[in-house]
């Protein structure tokens, strides 16, 4: 027994290091804090350094005299003789164009204009192709158009690329960066803002100043809702049963404990059965969202459950009682009072199966969205989500694997893209939540 | 007092192997107030949600024999446990509102019964209910509030309120005023004595005096039977049981 002392002044040594125990406790926890902070702070540098530059791209301003006699040889404005034009019918417009930026800019240089016109990207000639077929009155005037640069000459602006590593490169020569420079300089060539980068479709591997993750956002986005209105009402519907109806037996048990295991199994095994029943099976098509959601699905729905009977669980049995009590019946009980207050269980749980299936690559391997070419923008909602197509975290493995180092800057602006779409799905979350809230 | 209201006969309530009810035999009259009294874990609340088949929502619990309700076996497969409890209202042991608005608690009951045929209806089936349970004065400013956010003996009141709504033939009422003052117990006696003339009440108290200002009958259990079942004056004033008579001279308990 010991002592007490008698002055509530008095220190006592057993208190004393009671004190010294909790202190250094709050010591730890706070370390652990900043640690956290420390990684997530090295965690966002990174991915931001890395990043922004796939946000920006290079553009050099040509005035191109669209001539008549190149793209419409009869004068008729006829616009299918007009696409009969190949692109290789604009390189000549491209190099006079270019030879004209020489002499108007005062550029001094021994390269030819050809070799200037080689500073766009491959994909330059297509893009005024469409601009002239979008409106064929362009034909015949001179217009001002911003021509993507190509990958060497935009990374040089962005500093990836110096003349040290271009010693052994044949795509760009020191003459040609001598001429980017002075272009420059005279402000025809600059780096602005990309928002193809976000909107556009994925360009093949010799093109990656024209690759945009756009086309794979959307992808994902129909997967994501195939995911919700799918697993949402089927897991809550089950997770009610479960928690609310069903008698509690050894097959209850049974299905409560194969649920639980469902949730560890690894993704990839729900991508080979997507593969063997959805693709093999019912024959739906390859690489399409619709397919990717369902196998997403299959994985997102343990996760739902669990959370959803997680959250049913917490709702006090007195609540059911009371409306038990006043004759309300049992599925009066559970839609008027156990689910609303359930509901933001619920909804953090579905934010996290859909987070989960959101970042999720490797069930996408084998029902092929990893890997495919998405560079064509879905137009309808049925080709959303049958028109084969890639998922945000796809894209961004096929771009890191990709040899280009400009592809590897686009994979970390993905990455971006995908940490903006995951907060934002948060973001909503917690409005709901505080709206669902606020009913208590 | 006239015919009995509910009979039980032969009953017997276990929790899993726990027997918790002993062959209990009752009869509770018609417009009129029995109390059920006893020691506590005795098995009072038991029985009483026995009465309106509270204890289906307990997992694990049996109940065997018969109990009646108007000469109808309650418990008979054809019955309807929501109909069951739309007739036979409770108010709860732990004060339990729903976590809504004061209004929407009491209103709650009314709406799914379908008694208002307007919301002003409605309105005046929530005014009359919370004046009857004495709680009006001190709510009718804040009827947006959450239930949850009154006090335990406001609560406590809520619930009775939302008892009394659905206009119940049978009202059972497990410790009703266990958190209130005197002055809000003596109104909760007085309106269990305005409902018991048109319908039957039964209340468990431990509050002997509570049971003899309030009831015509007492049921005194003690370690899950039915000790003694009598007019409540008889009880108190010339228990045959022993066991009784030491319970309500304070002896057990
Ligand atoms: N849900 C339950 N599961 C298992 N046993 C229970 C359950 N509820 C009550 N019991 C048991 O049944 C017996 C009677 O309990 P009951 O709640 O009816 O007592 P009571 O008379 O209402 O007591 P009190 O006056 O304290 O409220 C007790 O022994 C208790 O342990
Ligand atoms: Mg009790």
């Amino acid at each position: 027994m010991t002592l007490r002392s008698k002055s509530l002044f008095a220190a006592d040594p057993h208190i004393q290091s009671r004190k010294r125990a909790d202190a250094r406790f709050k010591l730890y926890g706070l370390a652990a804090i900043l640690a956290g902070l420390a990684l997530l702070a090295v965690l966002l540098g990174t991915v931001i350094g890395n990043g922004l530059g796939a946000f920006q791209q290079s553009y050099l301003t040509l005035e191109v005299e669209l001539l008549e006699s190149k793209l419409d040889k009869n004068g008729n404005r006829d616009i299918e003789e007009i696409k009969k034009v190949t692109t290789f019918g604009y390189d000549p417009l491209l190099t006079a164009a270019a030879e004209r930026l020489i002499e108007t800019q005062n550029i001094q240089t021994d390269l030819r204009a050809k070799d200037i016109a080689k500073l766009l990207s491959k994909s330059a000639v297509s893009d005024l192709r469409d601009f002239v077929v979008a409106d064929t009155s362009r034909i015949g005037r001179t217009v001002s158009f911003d021509f993507l640069v190509n990958a060497r000459v935009d990374g040089y602006l962005k500093g990836r690329v110096t003349r040290e590593s271009i010693a052994d490169d044949k795509m760009i020569s020191a003459e040609q960066l001598d001429a980017v420079d002075q272009l420059v300089a005279a402000g025809a060539l600059v780096k602005r803002f990309n928002l193809d980068f976000i909107l556009g479709s994925d360009a093949s591997d010799q093109r990656p100043e024209a690759a945009g993750i756009g086309t794979a956002m959307l992808g994902s986005l129909a997967m994501m809702l195939v995911v919700l209105v799918l697993t949402l009402p089927v897991g809550v519907s089950a997770s009610i049963y479960l928690e609310e109806f069903a008698p509690k037996n050894r097959l209850t048990d049974l299905i409560e404990v194969n649920i639980s295991n469902l949730a560890a199994v690894p993704s990839i095994v729900f991508g080979i059965l997507g593969l063997a029943v959805f693709i093999n099976i019912l024959h739906l098509p390859m690489s399409a969202p619709l397919v990717g959601g369902l196998v997403l699905s299959l994985m997102t729905l343990p996760t739902i459950i669990i959370s959803s009977r997680a959250a049913m669980k917490s709702v006090p049995p007195s609540i059911r009682d009371a409306a038990l009590g006043v004759g309300a019946s049992r599925m009066q009980a559970v839609f008027h009072h156990v689910l609303p207050l359930a509901a933001p269980g619920i909804l953090t749980g579905t934010i996290i199966g859909l987070a989960q299936a959101l970042g999720e690559t490797a069930p996408l391997l084998l029902i092929g969205m990893v890997g495919f070419i998405a560079s064509t923008t879905p137009e309808t909602m049925g080709d959303a989500l049958l028109a084969p197509n890639s998922a945000l975290p796809a894209q961004i493995f096929e771009w890191a694997k990709r040899a280009d180092p400009a592809f590897y800057e686009r994979a970390w602006g993905g990455i971006i893209v995908l940490l903006v779409f995951l907060v934002a799905m948060n973001a909503v979350a917690i409005l709901l939540r505080r709206r669902f809230e606020r009913r208590w | 007092m006239s015919a009995s209201k509910i009979s039980a006969r032969a009953c017997n309530v276990f929790y899993g192997d726990t027997h918790a009810i002993k062959g209990v035999n009752v009869d509770i009259g018609s417009k009129s107030v029995t109390a059920f009294i006893g020691p506590s874990g005795c098995g009072k609340s038991t029985f009483l949600r026995c009465l309106n088949r509270m204890n289906d929502t307990i997992d694990t619990c049996r109940v065997e024999g018969t109990i009646t309700l108007d000469g109808e076996n309650i418990y008979d497969p054809r019955v309807d446990p929501v109909t069951l409890r739309a007739r036979v209202g409770m108010v709860f042991q732990k004060p339990n509102p729903f976590p809504k608005s004061i209004f929407d608690n009491v209103a709650y009951g009314p709406k799914i019964h379908g008694m208002a045929k307007s919301k002003s209806d409605l309105r005046d089936i929530v005014e009359n209910a919370l004046r009857r349970a004495a709680i009006w004065d001190e709510v009718k400013d804040r009827l947006d509030a959450p239930g949850t956010g009154l006090s335990g003996g406001q609560q406590q009141r809520l619930c009775i309120a939302r008892a009394i709504a659905t206009q119940p033939e049978v009202l059972l009422m497990d410790e009703p005023c266990s958190a209130l003052d005197p002055i809000a117990t003596f109104q909760i006696e007085e309106l269990i004595d305005d409902l018991a003339k048109n319908i039957s009440v039964v209340i468990v108290t431990h509050s002997m005096q509570q049971a003899a200002r309030v009831s015509q009958k007492t049921a005194f259990f003690h370690l899950g039977e039915l000790v003694e079942f009598g007019d409540t004056d008889d009880i108190f004033t010339n228990p045959s049981d022993p066991r009784t008579e030491s319970y309500i001279t304070g002896r057990i308990g």
